[in-house]
């Protein structure tokens, strides 16, 4: 918990992105994947990010979550631009201040559910990360589960875990690429409550990468990529001018 | 993020995966290996060494021509050194009714300090090791002094002003050698005896030794603590100086368990690489994880690091205990084939192999491991986007080239270690790049084949990187395994076979110009082959180029010989052996000519009983001493020899059925002494064949490095394969087109790792004969035979072993296949 990045200037939105291209030399020429994208994103807000496969929308959340550099434009993250960060910079950002679920859990399959959350609290140099871990797996109903590799556990428990990792560190921020996708429909919903109790329970914001439309609909605002590039809000919700704005 | 303590538990839990148990296998594979071929070629080394400081009954001789100072004995006894007086004579010894030159050598207690004497009780009788010496009064004698004297045992001899009995028959000293022309039959008496025998008065010919044993740190202090009493008179022996033929075997013996060595050291490389790079792509989920979680890239390097840091030092402890086991268990098997006990390992060869192991890993595995901080997090959400890029090489030569020259410091031959490591990168170079070509005919090849051929011949290429690895890996092995089964007996055998199967076993000197014809003649009679009769004359080197030649044991009294040709198992290094007829020239042995100090066109002047003459040096020799022909140092025109005091020496193979009528010969002429050597002989090829079995066990360890390779290549696709499989059959292959294809890509393998390990192997074996043995190998038939059959047996066999699972794998994984 003790990171200088911590120190975030009240009210500044967690997530502000201007105008973000990324583009790749691929044998045709060059392809542009994600084309002059712009958003904010409040706290506490929720954000899906819906599209077809290949649009350019995980794409999109590694650029706002910081784990790859747009070939233009800028992201400013929990109030720290990340165009001035080299990937140390953002590295130490990222363990401040985002927690991240992804589609495949990305559990360590060495480590038991109880080490994996610890080990993410161990990064982010969180003070008594043991106890910090065993609060969040008891938050996720896993505290029968603390010593079970995850192979031993089921998608639903594996992906609990992933959520009780993510939120563990008390982020600002979450990134989940398709957080359901890999579950079947009544696992996916419960860990959907979770993830959005949570979220509710924190303050965190969420951005949500999916292409389930029901769990877009839980979100705040909901976005569409088509071809890299964001089209008018189409799933109306009674909270999209509170945040998004394309 | 504790650094230590997350490197720690990130490799203690990493222990639960596979790839990580490849690694400290193949870091400890190199360390066992190199700790135990060098624990044992210490040990090895050191026994020879004993056994060479056999030769000369000790471990250390301080000789000289007048008795040796107290000076020098006070300070051996300080030392807590054993020591021994020795005096060598040669003198007349009479009998009732006879009379020879005899090489009387007399002895006080604790003579031989190395090695033991051996006795009969008389002709015929068996001989046994004995630990004593003759008593005062008594004498004993060598086989060849009781015919030359006509004696029996129980007769009495005249030495001097002594008389002595003859009580046993002497059949082997350790310290016989010194060349063939000091053996005139020996008689060994107390040094008593000699001493009150009146022969040691002024201008007797005496040489008196001090024989020195005790541990290595002893004699190396009095080694270094020395002084010669008078410049260049007094001088040491150790082993090694003595015996020609004896020192070439064994410095051949050292050299090839070198290369042993240094095949394993190859081998145990590319066994970490393929281990570490396995690992490394093993790591980068883990990685881009980690990234993502917030890990920064110092702190992935130093968590990196210091893991392989535990896992040199855990690779570095088990290896060392498999190598000190495995040192032990090649000296259990092979001591009922040795000739003396191995002394104790020392600690000191783990030292250096512990270092090994660090370098190896700083340079074979570190770069893999440390290319990991360059994983993007974004390989966390998207694969693709996580190009593996190796970190940049160049700096990484350092510890690579540390890592082999290590061995090749401890191994004690950089020529050597310079060719075995040229050879084999060239060696790996082709295997790659012939690899990459077959790839290639490979992927166009599946173009056009069908079913399991486009499987086998399309896996080959798409994994075209790997692959070609694989394949250089598996040559390298397969030419350790081939130069470990075929060519080390090849080239042994040949070699042997260079050495004549009747080569000289008897030599006769002492035979006069006038009896010189007579006793060809005779000998021709009586069978002998090879024979050859060579003038030989003492002088005194006088001069070189005007200067005192330095002194040494290669100069003052020299014998030369004369002849009008070059001799056999000659050949001349620089200048131009004469014509007949040429004047005033002198060819000298290269051996000679080193230890002396002369170059072509340097004058000697030389003194045969008063007059004078000079010779031009106009060639320098190199001499096949293991020919076991007559050979000289210095060879004279004839003119000028033909004019000194000479005698002739014969040496010659005589069948064994002649040996009756050899003796009669001998009694004909009682000036004549006959030298048996097939006992010299007999021992040379005790020597090689001692040391090829321990090769043959010490190549036993690159065998084990080839096929930890082979595994690490297996295991390094197997992942892959397995996904392939479950793929192809979910499309709805059947078991025979998968197996096949696992077969076919397995196959090809094969053949272009045997082709490119078999001709490597020739070639290896043909650089080593023409480098070490100096003759010309021919790679027999079996190697080409052997190779093919043993690469399709091993790397079929292997393959398919290690793809058992690839073979089983159900089609639902490919369904599971993200989720893994």
């Amino acid at each position: 918990m003790g990171d200088s990045t911590r120190e975030n200037p009240s009210g500044t939105p967690p997530l502000v992105a201007r105008n973000l291209h990324f583009a790749v030399d691929a044998p045709g020429g060059r392809l542009e994947i994600v084309n002059d994208i712009s958003l904010t994103l409040n706290a506490g807000r929720t954000l899906a990010i819906v599209g077809a496969s290949g649009s350019g929308k995980t794409t999109l959340l590694g650029l706002l979550a910081g784990l790859e550099r747009p070939t233009s434009g800028a992201v400013q993250l929990a109030g720290e631009d990340l165009s001035v960060l080299d990937e140390d910079g953002r590295a130490r950002l990222r363990r401040a201040r985002v927690g991240f679920v992804f589609q495949s859990f990305h559990l360590l399959a060495s480590l038991t559910a109880l080490e994996n959350v610890m080990l993410a609290l161990e990064i982010g140099r969180n003070d008594q990360p043991r106890e910090r871990a065993l609060r969040a797996l008891e938050q996720v109903g896993l505290n029968h589960r603390l010593d079970h590799y995850p192979r031993q556990l089921s998608g639903g428990e594996q992906q609990r875990v992933a959520i009780a990792r993510a939120f563990a560190g008390g982020p600002d921020i979450l990134f989940a690429d398709e957080p359901t996708g890999n579950l079947d429909r009544s696992n996916g919903e419960a860990v959907a409550d979770l993830l959005f109790a949570l979220n509710r329970e924190h303050g965190t914001a969420l951005v949500l990468v999916t292409h389930d439309p029901k769990l877009a609909e839980r979100c705040d605002d909901v976005v569409t990529i088509v071809d890299g590039r964001l089209e008018s809000p189409s799933v109306a919700t009674p909270a999209r001018a509170a945040g998004v704005h394309p | 993020m504790n650094v230590w303590s997350f490197s720690f538990r990130l490799l203690f839990r990493q222990g639960r995966s596979g790839s990580l148990w490849m690694l400290i296998a193949g870091l400890a594979v190199a360390t066992a290996a190199l700790a135990a071929v060098s624990l044992f070629t210490d040990r090895v080394g050191r026994a020879l060494e004993r056994q060479a400081a056999e030769i000369l009954a000790a471990d250390v001789v301080v000789r000289d021509r007048a008795p040796l100072p107290e000076r020098i004995r006070v300070s051996a006894d300080e030392l807590g050194l054993a020591t021994s007086d020795m005096i060598t004579l040669q003198t007349v010894l009479f009998s009732p009714t006879d009379s020879a030159l005899f090489s009387v050598k007399a002895v006080s207690d604790g003579y031989p300090l190395r090695g033991r004497l051996r006795t009969a009780a008389g002709p015929g009788q068996p001989d046994q090791e004995t630990a004593t010496i003759p008593a005062p009064g008594e004498a004993w004698i060598a086989p060849e002094g009781l015919r030359t004297l006509d004696l029996a045992i129980g007769d009495r001899v005249q030495l001097g002003e002594r008389e002595l009995e003859v009580t046993r028959l002497l059949t082997w000293e350790p310290d016989r050698g010194g060349g063939p022309f000091l053996l005139t039959p020996r008689l060994l008496v107390n040094r008593a005896d000699l001493e009150g025998s009146s022969l040691l008065g002024a201008g007797s010919r005496a040489n008196y030794r001090l024989l020195l044993a005790g541990s290595e740190r002893q004699v190396e202090r009095f080694i270094a603590g020395f002084q010669p009493e008078r410049a260049g008179r007094m001088r040491l022996e150790t082993p090694g100086e003595e015996q020609a033929e004896t020192d070439e075997a064994l410095e051949q013996a050292r050299r090839f368990l070198a290369i042993a060595a240094l095949t394993a050291v190859i081998l145990s490389a590319v066994a970490v690489l393929l281990a570490a790079l396995r690992f490394a792509t093993a790591q980068r989920d883990l990685i881009a994880m980690l990234k993502a979680l917030g890990a920064e890239s110092g702190e992935i390097t130093r968590a990196v690091t210091l893991m392989l840091l535990w896992l040199v030092a855990a690779a570095v402890l088990v290896g060392a205990a498999i190598g000190w086991i495995g040192q032990a268990m090649i000296a259990e098997i092979l001591a009922t084939q040795m000739r003396t006990a191995l002394p104790q390992p020392r600690l000191a060869p783990l030292a250096g192999s512990g270092l090994f192991t660090l370098l190896l890993a700083i340079g074979f595995a570190l770069p893999p491991l440390l290319a990991l901080r360059q994983v993007p997090p974004m390989r966390i959400l998207n694969r693709s986007l996580d190009q593996a890029s190796m970190a940049r090489r160049a700096p990484w030569l350092v510890p690579i080239l540390a890592a082999f020259l290590l061995p090749a410091w401890e191994l004690n031959d950089w020529r050597l270690a310079v060719l075995m490591l040229g050879g084999s990168a060239l060696l790996a170079g082709l295997l790659a790049l012939s690899a990459w070509g077959a790839m290639y005919l490979g992927l166009a090849a599946s173009k056009r084949a069908s079913g399991a051929w486009r499987f086998g011949l399309a896996g080959l290429s798409r994994r075209r990187a790997s692959s070609i690895v694989q394949v250089t890996a598996l040559g390298l092995g397969l030419m350790a395994l081939l130069l470990l089964a075929v060519v080390r007996g090849e080239l042994i055998g040949q070699w042997q076979a260079t050495l004549p199967a009747n080569a000289p076993d008897h030599f006769m000197v002492n035979i006069q110009p006038d009896q010189a014809d007579g006793v060809r003649a005779e000998l021709e009679a009586l069978g002998a082959e090879r024979l050859q009769v060579r003038p030989m004359a003492n002088v005194q080197l006088v001069a070189i180029d005007g200067d005192q030649p330095p002194e040494n044991g290669f100069t003052g009294q020299v014998n030369v010989s004369w002849i009008d040709q070059l001799p056999p198992a000659n050949e001349i290094t620089e200048g131009a052996f004469w014509s007949p007829g040429a004047r005033g020239e002198i060819s000298v042995a290269q051996r000679w000519a080193d230890r002396v100090g002369v170059r072509l066109g340097d004058v000697m002047t030389f003194d045969a009983g008063g007059s004078r003459f000079t010779a031009t040096v106009t060639s320098i020799r190199n001499v096949q001493w293991n020919s076991f022909n007559v050979n000289f140092f210095l060879l004279l025109t004839p003119e000028a020899g033909e004019q000194l005091p000479h005698q002739y020496v014969a040496s010659f193979w005589l069948p064994e059925a002649a040996a009756r009528d050899l003796d009669a010969l001998a009694r004909e002429l009682p000036n004549v002494s006959v030298l048996d050597v097939g006992a010299l002989i007999q021992r040379v090829f005790e020597i090689i064949t001692q040391v090829s079995q321990a090769a043959q066990v010490v190549f036993a360890f690159t065998l084990i490095a080839g096929l930890v390779v082979l595994l690490a290549a297996l295991e390094a696709t197997r992942d892959e394969r397995r996904t392939e499989a479950a793929l192809i059959r979910a499309l709805g292959a059947d078991n025979a087109t998968v197996r096949n294809g696992v077969l076919i890509e397995y196959a090809v393998m094969a053949v272009i790792a045997g082709l490119l390990a078999t001709a490597g192997a020739a070639l290896t074996g043909w650089i080593m004969a023409d480098e070490l043995f100096n003759f010309a190998y021919r790679p027999g038939l079996v190697l080409f035979v052997g190779g093919f059959a043993l690469a399709g047996v091993l790397v079929v066999g292997a393959g398919w072993l290690g793809n058992r699972s690839v073979l089983r794998v159900p089609p639902v994984r490919i369904l599971r296949a993200g989720a893994d």
